[in-house]
C-alpha cells in the first residue's frame, strides 16, 4: 500500500514537472514568470557549491531551532501538568504570545541575536517549540480519566502516571506535532534569513531576486522543497516505526 | 438489611453507613458489608445504583461523605489510604496499547517498584494459567475481548492484595466465553486464596460465583438482600438447573424485580 502510494506520488510530479517543461517551453515565458524546468535543473547543477553551502547553513539553523524547540515544547508542556498550579498562570500568557504570527517577531529577535545563524536558530525554536507544546500537552490531556484511576489504585503517583501513562499516550500527538513542525521549520530559518543573513537559501533568494536572477530563485527554492521533504520524510518514518500501535 | 451471614471475629473489611453524594445525586445511602477473609462476595443491583461507586470508595479513589465507616484489616482508615492497597480491575479493560501483554500484565508490580525482570519471569511462569500462553509478546489490539479480559485479571492477580474487586470483568462477553471465564475464575481463585468482591449484572452469575450475593437497593445504593449461598464446590455447570440453586435465585430475583422497578419508575416519571 506504501508502495503503490509512492509510485503514485512519483507519477504525479514527473507528470506536472512535465506539464512545466513544456508550458514553459511552448508558450517561451520569460524567467520572472516561470522558468524551464531543465533552466532551474541546468542552474542548480552550475551552482551546485554554492546551494549546497547555503543549503548546509539553513539546515543547520532549521534543525537546531527545531531540537531546542522541540525539547523546549514538551519541557513545558511536561512542567505545567505536573505542576498543575502552574499550568492557570502560564497557559493564557503562552496562549497570548503564540496568537502572534512568529515571523512578526523577527524584527525583534534579530535585533536581539543579530543576523548571524543565531536569530534563525530563535525563530525556528520559537516556531516548532509552540507548534510541538500545544499538541503535546493536548497529548498529555488526552488520557482517559479511568486509566489514570487505575494507575493511582495501583499506588502511582503524579509522576509514575505521567511517565507509564501521559507520556505514551501523548506520543501519537507529539508525533503528529513535530512531523508539522518539521515543514515550519525550514520556512522559518528561510523567511528570517531573508529579511537579513550573511548566508543560507533563504539569503540566496533574497540576493537573486535584487540581481535579477530568477532561475536561481528557483533553484534556491527546488533545493529548499528538497530539504523539507527530506526532514518530513524522516520524522514521518520514524513516526510510524516508534507508535506501532495505531 | 438482610440477615448477618457470618459473625467470625475479624472481617477483612467492614463497610457502615456508607454515603456519597454527587451534586445533587446521592449515589450511595448507608451502605453497609462485612467481608471476610478468603470470601467470594457478588454485588449485583440495577444498573446506575452506586455499585461502581461503592468499588471507587473501597479502592481508594473516591471519599465517602463524612459519616461512614471504612474498616480494612482491622482499622477505621481514610478511603485514600487504600490507594495502593487493594487490587483493583475496572469495568473496561483499559490495558495500555503500546505494551505487550506480559508488560501490561507486569504495570501494577512496576508502579509498586518491582524488578522488571523479576516481574516479566513470574508473569511468563502464570500466562497458561491465565490462557495466554505463548501471547506474551501480542499487543492488545491483536486480542479478542476474552483475551484482553485475561490479561486485565491476569495484571489484577499478580498485584497480589488480599482483597480484589473485580467491576463486571465478564459484562462484555458472549455466553459462551463468559461461562467459561466464570468456572476458570473460580478455579483460580481456589488457588489463589484472594478475597474477592465481584460486581455483576447476570444473577446466574452472582450465584454460581459467590459465597453471598449482596443484592442493591435502586439508587441510593444501600443493601437489599444479603443471601448466603451455601453450595458445594468446586461448582460445575450443571449446578445451574438444580433445585438448591433455582431456589436461591428465584429469592434474589424477587429482590431485584422490586428494585429494578422502582428504578425504572423513578426513571421514567421523575428526575432523580
Ligand atoms: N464522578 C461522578 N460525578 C457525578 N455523578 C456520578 C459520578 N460517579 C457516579 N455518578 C452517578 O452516581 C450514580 C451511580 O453510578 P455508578 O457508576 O456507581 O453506578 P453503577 O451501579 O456502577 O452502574 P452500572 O451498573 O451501569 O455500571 C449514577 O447516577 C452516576 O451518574
Ligand atoms: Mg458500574
Amino acid at each position: 500500500m506504501n508502495a503503490t502510494a509512492a509510485v503514485r506520488g512519483a507519477v504525479g510530479a514527473v507528470l506536472i514537472l512535465a506539464l512545466w517543461e513544456t508550458l514553459a517551453r511552448g508558450l517561451a515565458l520569460p524567467a520572472y514568470t516561470l522558468p524551464a524546468v531543465s533552466q532551474i535543473l541546468a542552474a542548480v547543477a552550475e551552482h551546485r557549491s554554492v546551494l549546497q553551502a547555503a543549503a548546509l547553513v539553513t539546515g543547520f539553523e532549521a534543525l537546531t531551532g527545531y531540537v531546542i524547540g522541540a525539547l523546549a515544547g514538551i519541557g513545558v508542556a511536561t512542567l505545567l501538568i505536573l505542576a498543575r498550579p502552574l499550568r492557570a498562570g502560564a497557559l493564557p500568557l503562552l496562549l497570548a504570545i503564540n496568537s502572534v504570527p512568529v515571523v512578526a517577531w523577527s524584527p525583534l529577535v534579530l535585533l536581539w541575536f543579530g543576523m548571524g545563524v543565531a536569530s534563525k536558530i530563535v525563530m525556528v525554536a520559537l516556531a516548532v517549540g509552540f507548534t510541538v507544546f500545544l499538541s503535546a500537552l493536548a497529548g498529555f490531556d488526552r488520557v482517559d480519566r479511568r486509566s489514570v484511576d487505575l494507575m493511582r489504585s495501583f499506588g502511582a503517583g503524579r509522576f509514575g502516571i505521567f511517565w507509564r501513562l501521559r507520556l505514551p499516550a501523548a506520543l501519537p500527538l507529539i508525533a503528529a506535532g513535530l512531523r508539522v513542525a518539521t515543514v515550519r521549520s525550514l520556512i522559518v530559518a528561510i523567511v528570517t534569513e531573508m529579511l537579513g543573513a550573511y548566508g543560507g537559501l533563504g539569503w540566496i533568494i533574497y540576493q537573486s531576486v535584487t540581481l535579477i536572477d530568477f532561475v536561481q530563485v528557483w533553484a534556491a527554492i527546488l533545493v529548499a522543497s528538497m530539504l523539507s521533504l527530506a526532514f518530513f520524510g524522516l520524522v514521518g518514518a520514524l513516526e510510524r516505526r516508534l507508535i506501532f500501535w495505531r | 438489611m438482610g440477615m448477618p451471614v457470618s459473625s467470625s471475629p475479624s472481617p477483612l473489611l467492614e463497610l457502615r453507613g456508607l454515603s456519597k453524594r454527587f451534586g445533587t445525586v446521592q449515589a450511595l445511602d448507608g451502605f453497609g458489608l462485612d467481608v471476610q477473609p478468603g470470601e467470594f462476595v457478588t454485588v449485583v443491583g440495577p444498573s446506575g445504583c452506586g455499585k461502581s461507586t461503592l468499588f471507587n470508595i473501597v479502592a481508594g479513589l473516591d471519599e465517602p461523605d463524612d459519616g461512614g465507616i471504612l474498616r480494612f484489616k482491622g482499622r477505621g482508615c481514610h478511603a485514600k489510604e487504600l490507594l495502593g492497597q487493594v487490587s483493583f480491575m475496572p469495568q473496561r479493560d483499559l490495558l495500555l496499547p503500546w505494551r505487550n501483554v506480559v508488560d501490561n500484565a507486569i504495570l501494577a508490580n512496576e508502579i509498586e517498584g518491582a524488578s522488571r525482570r523479576e516481574a516479566r519471569a513470574k508473569a511468563l511462569a502464570m500466562l497458561p494459567e491465565f490462557g495466554l500462553a505463548g501471547f506474551e509478546t501480542q499487543y492488545p489490539h491483536q486480542l479478542s475481548g476474552g483475551m484482553r479480559q485475561r490479561v486485565a485479571l491476569m495484571r489484577t492477580f499478580l498485584f497480589e492484595r488480599e482483597l480484589m474487586l473485580l467491576d463486571e470483568p465478564f459484562g462484555a462477553l458472549d455466553a459462551l466465553t463468559r461461562s467459561m471465564m466464570q468456572r476458570w475464575l473460580l478455579d483460580v481463585w481456589q488457588r489463589h486464596r484472594r478475597t474477592i468482591l465481584f460486581i455483576t449484572h447476570d444473577v446466574d452469575e452472582a450465584i454460581f460465583l459467590g459465597d453471598r450475593v449482596v443484592v442493591m437497593t435502586a439508587r441510593p445504593g444501600a443493601v437489599k438482600l444479603m443471601r448466603a449461598v451455601n453450595l458445594p464446590r468446586p461448582r460445575a455447570p450443571d449446578l445451574l438447573t438444580s433445585p438448591e440453586f433455582t431456589a436461591i435465585k428465584r429469592e434474589v430475583l424477587d429482590a431485584i424485580e422490586e428494585e429494578a422497578m422502582k428504578s425504572f419508575i423513578s426513571g421514567t416519571a421523575a428526575p432523580p
